[in-house]
């Protein structure tokens, strides 16, 4: 009697402890995810400005606009040149390094602190930091080019010069992340895979390209994932190195939205901008995922 | 033979220099806090100061109140962290240890959440805040981070495997209450996670930068990264007072990590395997 007391309690109490996390938890996500979500979308379908506090339904107009605006074009150029650099910088060097360091006889903590150090800095105070690393007069990297005999180059105010110099700021500030997660997986393989291929008379290369490569495929289709999707958003390097400029030559669509919604209010628009960028993550997300996925079958 | 050897030496210089060029910028912003804003600004450029000075550090807390902001940022991201750490756990510790309906939908809610562009909810969560008045307030901040689906998510794959079974039927044996196994058991269990978890969000918190700068107009109220950026629109001369200030901003972060760092890579390593 006692028992089955104590068992419906106890039955009691686990609905109330999974009510209460599940119902916060749901209640959150509708307020703060599901409904700006759709609000987002309803709104990108209208002429949407909170000044003159408008929203009405406009079709597709938004849509049309965009696809007809050369800046967008540009801005998606810009973010795939962005983004894809960035993807293979990161997998790749973040992997040489990882791989590096993994073959060193004494696991070098120090070593993989310095290159960790820059994912844990604040990105706003990082991209100040760049933007006098790459100061014309006074920066850091023209004098150290000038002590090697090299000119210095105005980085951020050259056409071509600019987009390259944000990304190799991001690269410095993101491989550590790449480089620790991949001596994770690294420390994950079997060492007897190693020891059954060199018995077989295979060399470091073979190594590395039929079991380290093929072993770590999850990790990289993880960071190539994660990657782009973070880096398609990339903004705040932009916004304070260069503001999308010199010109277009670093705008991006993420400043783009942040332009056109709180610059210049068409909020609408940019929302439809927003929609657009999140279905060509979704679509690359499921290429990418398909490609990545097969090739180690073959 | 030989040539492994001198393979394995070549490597480690290359990988040596490669992390003194990744320690390189940060070493120069260090360094140049320490100089005079004419010294940072004449040419020809010094690497190391001609003369060391604390002035800049001075100079922030006197003329840009740097404090202030300091505390602000300190507040928001513990209060955030705190507020995110028990969500998770919570949330975590039920999605990874009882069975009850719809659970697979919440948790493929929560993996739905993190893989939507923050971006796409921006516009949208600004006209909400906005409707209900909480512009410039730190709820706007506060209220939207409530619960992290990336912390229950690392909250639930650990806990599945990291608290036993046994261990909370023991204890419903002994009859104690659901919620004390949660806060007696389940919570000291994932000391280590909750402390990587812990710097990944007070991280996060603390470089948050798009949305505090968006909702916040009032100057006393922003946190550092927000008040850093204001300072370098203002300043185009007081270089030095530039370069001290995004020194502020990056070293608590920086001691944190030397403090907390096998944790903390431990916990980056966690997330990357699923």
């Amino acid at each position: 009697m006692i028992k089955k007391l104590r068992y419906h309690l106890i039955d009691d109490q686990k609905k109330f402890i999974v009510f209460v996390a599940m119902f916060g938890l749901i209640v959150f996500n509708i307020i703060f995810f599901f409904i700006p979500l759709g609000y987002g979308i309803i709104g990108s379908f209208s002429n949407w400005n909170p000044l003159q506090n408008t929203m009405e339904f406009t079709g597709i107009d938004n849509y049309i606009a965009i696809l007809q605006s050369s800046l967008f074009k540009i801005s998606l150029k810009n973010t795939f040149v962005f983004s894809g650099s960035l993807i293979i910088l990161r997998t790749g060097l973040g992997l040489v390094i990882a791989a590096g360091l993994y073959s060193l006889k004494r696991h070098d903590g120090i070593l993989r602190s310095l290159y960790f150090l820059p994912v844990i800095m604040p990105i706003v105070a990082v991209s100040m930091v760049w933007e006098w690393v790459y100061h014309p007069r006074v920066g850091l990297l023209n004098m150290l080019l000038a002590a090697f005999g090299f000119a210095g180059k105005n980085w951020l105010m050259d056409k071509t010069l600019a987009m390259p110099a944000v990304i190799v700021m991001t690269a410095w500030k993101d491989i550590g992340y790449a480089v620790v997660i991949f001596m994770a997986a690294l420390m994950n393989i079997p060492r007897n895979l190693y020891e059954a291929a060199s018995i077989d008379g295979a060399n470091q290369y073979k190594c590395f390209r039929h079991i380290t490569i093929p072993m770590l495929k999850p990790t990289i289709i993880f960071i190539v994932i994660t990657s782009l999707i973070s880096y398609f958003q990339s903004f705040v390097q932009i916004f304070v190195m260069t503001e999308g400029g010199p010109g277009t030559a670093t705008y991006v669509i993420s400043y783009m939205i942040y332009n056109e919604a709180f610059e210049n209010y068409r909020f609408g628009y940019a929302s439809a901008l927003s929609v657009i960028l999140f279905i060509i993550i979704l679509i690359i997300t499921v290429i990418q995922l398909k490609v990545l996925s097969r090739g180690g079958e073959s | 033979m030989k040539i492994d050897k001198i393979g394995a030496i070549i490597l480690k210089v290359c990988l040596v220099i490669g992390g003194l060029i990744m320690f390189l910028p940060f070493f120069w912003l260090m360094l140049s806090t320490f100089k005079t804003s004419r010294e940072i600004t004449s040419v020809p450029t010094t690497f190391f100061p001609r003369g060391w000075t604390i002035e800049n550090y001075v100079d922030i807390f006197k003329s840009f109140n740097i404090a202030r902001y300091f505390l602000n940022s300190v507040f928001l991201a513990t209060v955030k962290t705190a507020i995110g750490i028990y969500t998770s756990l919570l949330c975590g510790y039920v999605l990874a240890k009882f069975e009850f309906k719809g659970k697979k939908i919440i948790f493929s809610m929560i993996l739905f959440t993190m893989m939507v562009p923050y971006l796409i909810m921006v516009i949208p969560l600004y006209q909400m805040i906005n409707t209900v008045n909480l512009i410039d307030s730190y709820w706007a901040i506060i209220l939207p981070t409530l619960y992290s689906s990336f912390g229950i998510f690392m909250m639930k794959q650990y806990m599945t495997s990291g608290i036993p079974n046994e261990l909370i039927d023991a204890a419903r044996i002994d009859g104690a209450r659901e919620f004390t196994i949660f806060l007696k058991i389940a919570v000291p269990l994932s000391v280590n996670m909750i402390s990587a978890l812990s710097i990944f969000l007070f991280l996060w918190n603390w470089e948050d930068f798009l949305w505090p700068y968006l909702v916040l107009n009032t100057k006393d109220k922003m946190p550092l990264a927000v008040a850093l950026n204001m300072f370098s629109g203002q300043n185009t001369v007081n270089y030095g007072g530039l370069f001290a200030a995004a020194a502020v901003t990056i070293l608590p972060v920086l001691i944190i990590y030397l403090f907390f760092q096998k944790r903390f890579v431990e916990g980056v390593s966690m997330s990357g395997i699923k």
